[in-house]
């Protein structure tokens, strides 16, 4: 039954054993001390600061949206910081690699990191940027704004959020331990077949990625059921689906590609594991295999996953635009109607990944002409926010700034995307550096998007707003870097830089690596701006309004700052699609409810957590192959459902009184919180 | 180069700072080559036409309508029939007329027939055959007319038209001679083609283009055109040499891992024509070579030992 | 809870009654969902299916058509029929608050669900004996990849139902029992059109004999 697997193999463990851990290697070793270090800082203060209780019982327990959004976005930035590790180690490679009279150091012949282990690195790159950095920080900010935006307690279904946050932790800390105790795939993030097969792939890095990318995209099919759930069963009276906010839209957008989309690569990167775990004959090039059905497979998940990406992002795109700019969002319904377009066509295109594979002019002219519609949509998108702006008044925050730079790059991605979709184009650029420099225009799209949102929301969910001086160093930073490293990468490709590279045979490309890799130097720079701007932020803690940039528009405004845990005292009735700038327009936006009701909330619960860590258990015994601990995890995850579903807990109810006794002491804050506004720099709250 | 004119659509690009010299596809070679070089110089140039005015307006317009220049502001301003109609329309027709362009030059281009070249020159002479098979690292060149296999060397007479079969022994790789020939996926169990055609005698490099392990970094073939007179020449001489390249050579020496630091070629005469048909059943029946450790998890550790690392490129 | 606005008309602001939301509605409307995406697993092996069934797939080996028989197949597609017809029973009981009748509709699902899968497992056995195991080759490998998918819908199903018939017993009709119950119905229908599917598709489109 069981493929053989070289090496030894103990029923006890599997094939863990000591070798297993690379200790004679010094950049792990060095990672190693630096993430113990880091870990028992973390670990220590909690315990100093009595904090494990709270942590357990109002975080790791809790089922609150908001609270599980901020725990999807610290993940995405703790992995987004693995990320670029990944990066710049990429990056200094190159740099060094050039031409065989290069140096080589740390056991490397060339740049010093041998190939073997430059491929895991760039494969975790891809991965985890992907999955475990952009995923989790859009999921994230979904999660915060969306049941607000929709005037909603929570998600509809809160414990299936935790399960959802929880599965992902799993893959994120599989991807972790990978670099401490075995390797992770060397066969780049999209798992090349017949590539990542046994026959090539012997090691246990093909697994890691296979099962860390399985159980997150598990956790992101949950989330989008829960998502199109929240948007179609919980909106406020009166939200009709032309008053829904247009970033909830485009979750809407992204989460039905999640729920379609997702599935197929569960079903891909099952059969890859039926080969790799008992010898069937999916994907290998011999006994009947098709490899080109995994290419296939892939694609039709892996181009829909970038719009699941993007939609998000041009959500948080609009609604910024338009409060920055004092005005409404221009051509909302279009707006709307090019969000689902682009999900829509997103389906048909997948195969401009291959182009060099030869699938006939007739195929090839098909999905050439059809990725290029996707420019039609997205065209209409740039042009409404440009409209948008367009007789505005201007505010240049630094989240305005962000979306702005985000559509630039957007033009520039779009553009070379558009080049690469024509089939003759990718016949020159395919698999070179020019394609890299195309996704990694569009992908800081999502990352502009993302700080944007972050910088925009904050003061929402932290009751205080990021310093806005640190703020735009970051910003200006951040944008130099990403020209100095991506605009030469355009360069190398039409150089004919192949992508995946460990050593550079072309002496000629050397300027302009080192530009790149000055690039990387600016991107330290701009990561301390970063940690500063939320250092100082916190510090100085400038309590923020209800709505601390004036303009905002939509529900979650309408609410106090921070948000209590029930979100709303009261649920809003909706009258128009800027609830809060139609009251704002009528006076009515201090308005406050006059009587309370009872409200019903869900318990939290440790059980998500649990399950959570169990399906890491779970899929780490996969992947070391200790059968008895794979399928005892399993058994455990599956009793523990069945405990759950015994459970006759549902929830408790916050009674009227509480909630008035809570929403007088909230005034109060924010009473204080528009106050200070007024006063001058350094008058600050310690006064009150 | 007939193509320097449109160059010039190009002209922003060049404004941004980059001179197009030392850019490598911006001097194709041979009727293919030009004729992606043309279609990108067109498909970017009539995109730009869009892409350059609405990035002017992205920019353009924050600053005209920024909140201190009390610029005309219309805050309830939020639709406009015409406009959203440009706005769908305008992107439709560029599609259409890009997808136009991107349909009928792939019906010029199809590496595997590759019509273009059936009104170059050289179809007035019969094509010169080649085999490439990719191992675990190296190109094999196996031109079953002359009898020769070369390794790492892909030597073809000018004014020829090349017709290129493809395999490769057990995972992907991708063919690929930038300025010269498109892009073209050599893979295991399956036959790909690719073809080209140059007039005058030049040298490139090829190389893989599709990951496929530890060696791929190293992928480099030499690529050399040469008059038909010294094509013959080398021809006579390849085919004089006693190493005799046979199917039992090719899965024992030289399809197993092994990298070829610095593409030191190597030359065969060869008697089975058949290898390359027997790799793609092998292929298809199942036969993988296994990358032994030491190629993998060390490969850099052994390039030291390879007297080819040595060897000017 | 009404304001005025600036014009002075009464508006509601603040809507008390809006938290009632119907809570088996959107449970259901979430496991719909759910089963889409699983459809969507179904389909893809289904494509892979449609892809391998090819005799350069079957690599030597034997195609479905020299090995599926129909007749066999029809039994086992009247047995799962059976078994959903079992449930339905069962629902309608359910709105009669019949205990007993849930409990007998569900036992007799689960007693037929038995019964095809030991035909189906039966067959799988045999035809691995006989040399042309699921690693015989890509298109046998996805063949006993699509019966087994369905295979293991069926036998969480099963596990569903004793865990319903047990929480019947514990809890009489709560809501969250009820909801299980339908969703629980939606899921057993789900697995059947499934296998209806594949018989058709695999069996007759297929040519078994
Ligand atoms: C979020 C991520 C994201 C987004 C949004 C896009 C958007 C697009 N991508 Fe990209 N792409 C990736 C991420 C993304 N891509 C990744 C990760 C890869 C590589 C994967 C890998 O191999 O590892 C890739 C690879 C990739 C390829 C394969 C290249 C190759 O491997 O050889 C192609 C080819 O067609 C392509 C095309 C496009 C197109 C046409 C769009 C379009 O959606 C762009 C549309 C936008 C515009 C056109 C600009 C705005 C429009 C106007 C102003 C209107 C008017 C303009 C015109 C009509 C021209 N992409
Ligand atoms: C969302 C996706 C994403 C993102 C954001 C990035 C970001 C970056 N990537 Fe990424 N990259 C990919 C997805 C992404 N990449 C993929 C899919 C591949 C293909 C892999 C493959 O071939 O298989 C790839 C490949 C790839 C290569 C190509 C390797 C090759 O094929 O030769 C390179 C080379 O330079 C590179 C570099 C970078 C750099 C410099 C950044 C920079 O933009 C990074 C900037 C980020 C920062 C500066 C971090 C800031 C951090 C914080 C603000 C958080 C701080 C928080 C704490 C400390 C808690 N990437
Ligand atoms: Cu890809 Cu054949
Ligand atoms: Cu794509």
């Amino acid at each position: 039954m069981q493929v053989a697997v070289d090496g030894p193999w103990t029923p006890l463990l599997g094939r863990l054993s000591l070798e297993a851990i690379p200790y004679t290697n010094p950049i792990l070793i060095f990672t190693f001390a630096i993430a113990a270090i880091v870990g028992l800082v973390v670990v220590g203060s909690v315990l100093y600061f009595k904090k494990v209780g709270y942590i357990w019982r109002e975080w790791l327990c809790s089922v609150d949206h908001k609270r599980i959004g901020v725990m999807y976005i610290i993940l995405g930035l703790v992995m987004l910081f693995r990320g670029f590790i990944d990066g710049v180690m990429i990056r200094t490679q190159q740099a060094i690699a050039i031409g065989p009279n290069s140096p080589g150091y740390l056991g490397a012949a060339h740049g010093y990191l041998p190939p073997y282990h430059f491929d895991q690195i760039y494969s975790a790159h891809g991965t985890i940027m992907l999955i475990f950095a952009a995923t989790p920080l859009l999921t994230g900010l979904g999660n915060v704004i969306v049941p607000l935006q929709v005037g909603a307690r929570d998600m509809a279904f809160p414990y299936l959020n935790a399960v959802s946050l929880w599965l992902t932790v799993a893959g994120a800390l599989l991807c972790m331990i990978s670099l401490f105790v075995g390797e992770f795939s060397n066969a780049t993030w999209v798992g090349l077949m017949p590539f990542a097969e046994m026959s090539s792939n012997p090691g246990v890095g093909v697994d890691y990625w296979m099962w860390a990318l399985q159980v997150s995209s598990l956790g992101t099919t949950f989330n989008s059921i829960n998502m199109i759930a929240t948007i179609v069963k919980m909106r406020a009276p009166g939200m009709g689906w032309f008053r829904v906010p247009v970033f909830t839209w485009a979750t809407m957008a992204t989460a039905i590609i999640g729920l379609t989309a997702f599935p197929v690569l569960t079903a891909a990167l099952c059969m890859l594991g039926l080969d790799r775990y008992v010898g069937t004959h999916f994907f290998t090039a011999g006994m009947g295999g098709n490899y080109m059905l995994y290419i296939n497979l892939f694609w039709t998940w892996g181009h829909p996953e970038v719009y699941f990406l993007m939609l998000p992002a041009f959500g948080l795109i609009s609604e910024i635009v338009s409060t920055f700019s004092s005005k409404a969002l221009f051509g909302y319904p279009t707006m709307i109607a090019a969000s689902l377009g682009i999900a829509g066509v997103g389906w048909v295109v997948w195969a401009h990944h291959f182009f060099t594979m030869g699938m006939g002019p007739n195929l090839i002219g098909f999905f050439s002409a059809a990725t290029m519609i996707v420019g039609i949509p997205t065209g209409v998108k740039a042009f409404n926010w440009i409209f948008t702006m367009y007789r505005g008044r201007i505010t240049l925050a630094t989240p305005m700034l962000w979306a702005i730079t985000a559509i630039v790059l957007l033009l520039l991605g779009g553009i070379t995307g558009m080049m690469l979709s024509a089939s003759v184009v990718d016949y020159t650029v395919h698999d070179s550096v020019f394609v890299v420099a195309h996704f990694h225009c569009m992908v800081l799209v999502i990352g502009a998007g993302i700080f944007a949102a972050v910088t925009y929301w904050w003061p929402k969910v932290f009751g205080f707003k990021l310093n806005e001086t640190l703020g735009q160093w970051f910003f200006w930073t951040f944008v130099l870097a990403s020209v100095l490293v991506f605009i030469p990468m355009f360069q190398a490709g039409l150089d004919g830089e192949t992508r995946r590279l460990d050593y550079l045979f072309d002496t000629s490309l050397r300027p302009l690596m080192l530009a790149e890799v000055t690039g990387m130097g600016m991107y330290f720079v701009s990561l301390f701006c970063f940690l500063a701007m939320l250092v100082v932020s916190l510090v100085k803690r400038e309590p923020a309004g209800q709505d601390p940039w004036g303009t905002a528009r939509s529900l979650e405004w309408l609410t106090h700052t921070p948000v209590p845990f029930y979100n709303f005292a009261v649920t809003p009735q909706v009258h128009a699609l800027d609830e809060l700038a139609w009251r704002r327009a009528n006076g009515l936006e201090k308005a406050q409810p006059e009587r309370y009701v009872p409200i019903h909330m869900p318990s939290s619960s440790g059980l998500p957590f649990i399950i959570g860590m169990l399906s890491f258990v779970c899929t780490f015994a996969l992947v070391w192959r200790i059968w008895w601990l794979a399928g005892a995890s399993l058994l455990a995850v599956i009793l523990l459902v069945i405990i759950r579903s015994f459970d006759k807990n549902e929830g408790y109810v916050l009674s009227a009184d509480t909630i008035a006794e809570m929403e007088r002491k909230l005034h109060t804050v924010s009473l204080i919180a528009e106050q200070s506004k007024v006063l001058p720099v350094g008058g600050q709250v310690e006064a009150h | 180069m007939r193509h320097w004119r449109q160059l010039g659509l190009l002209a922003p690009l060049a404004l941004a700072g980059c001179s197009t010299d030392n850019i490598r596809l911006f001097h194709p070679d041979g009727v293919m080559g030009g004729l992606e070089f043309h279609y990108t110089l067109w498909i970017t140039g009539i995109m730009l036409l869009i892409i350059v005015p609405t990035l002017l307006m992205t920019i353009i317009f924050p600053l005209r309508y920024h909140h201190t220049r009390n610029a005309k502001y219309t805050p309830d301003w939020h639709f406009s029939a015409p406009i959203e109609i440009l706005a769908w329309v305008i992107p439709l027709g560029m599609v259409v007329v890009l997808a136009y362009m991107s349909v009928s030059a792939i019906y010029r281009i199809d590496p595997w027939t590759a019509p273009a070249l059936a009104s170059a020159p050289g179809a007035a002479q019969p094509p010169i055959n080649v085999q490439v098979i990719t191992t675990d690292w190296q190109w094999v060149f196996i031109y079953p007319d002359q009898k020769i296999a070369t390794i790492d060397d892909l030597v073809v007479p000018a004014g020829r038209r090349i017709n290129l079969t493809m395999t490769s022994t057990d995972v992907m790789n991708g063919f690929y001679i930038p300025q010269v020939a498109p892009m073209v996926d050599v893979m295991p169990a399956m036959i790909s083609k690719d073809a080209f055609e140059i007039d005058h005698p030049a040298e490139f490099t090829g190389f893989s283009t599709d990951f496929s392990g530890a060696g791929f970094s190293w992928m480099q073939f030499k690529t050399r055109i040469v008059a038909q007179s010294d094509f013959d020449a080398w021809v006579k001489s390849v085919q004089a040499n006693p190493d005799q390249l046979t199917y039992g050579v090719f899965t024992q020496k030289i399809a197993p891992a092994q990298v070829n630091y610095g593409a030191t070629p190597s030359y065969f005469s060869v008697a089975d024509t058949g290898i390359f048909g027997k790799v793609v059943m092998d292929a298809m029946n199942g036969k993988t070579y296994p990358v032994p450790d030491s190629l993998t998890k060390s490969v850099a550790s052994n390039e030291g030992e390879a007297p080819a690392s040595t060897a000017a490129k | 809870m009404a304001s005025h606005t600036q014009a002075g008309a009464d508006v509601v602001l603040w809507n008390a009654s809006a938290d009632a939301h119907d809570n088996i509605s959107a449970r259901t409307y979430g496991f719909w969902l759910y089963l889409l995406s699983d459809a969507l697993i179904i389909a893809a092996v289904v494509a892979c299916y449609a892809v391998l069934d090819n005799p350069l797939n079957a690599a030597g080996g034997p195609l479905g058509n020299q090995f599926l028989s129909a007749s066999k197949g029809l039994v086992q597609t009247f047995l799962v029929l059976g078994s959903v017809l079992s449930y339905s029973l069962a629902t309608v009981a359910l709105k009669r608050g019949n205990k007993l009748g849930v409990g007998l509709g569900m036992v007799g699902a689960i007693l037929l669900a038995v019964l095809f899968l030991g035909i189906g497992m039966g067959d799988l056995a045999a035809l691995s004996a006989a040399g042309n195991g699921f690693a015989r080759s890509g298109y046998l490998s996805c063949f006993f990849t699509l019966i087994v998918t369905h295979a293991l819908h069926m036998g969480f199903g099963i596990l569903w139902m004793l865990v319903m018939l047990v929480q019947i017993g514990v809890f009489g009709f709560t809501e969250n029992v009820v909801a299980r119950l339908l969703n629980l119905r939606m899921f057993w229908q789900f697995q059947a059109s499934v296998w209806v599917v594949v018989y058709i598709y695999v069996y007759l489109f297929g040519g078994a004999h």
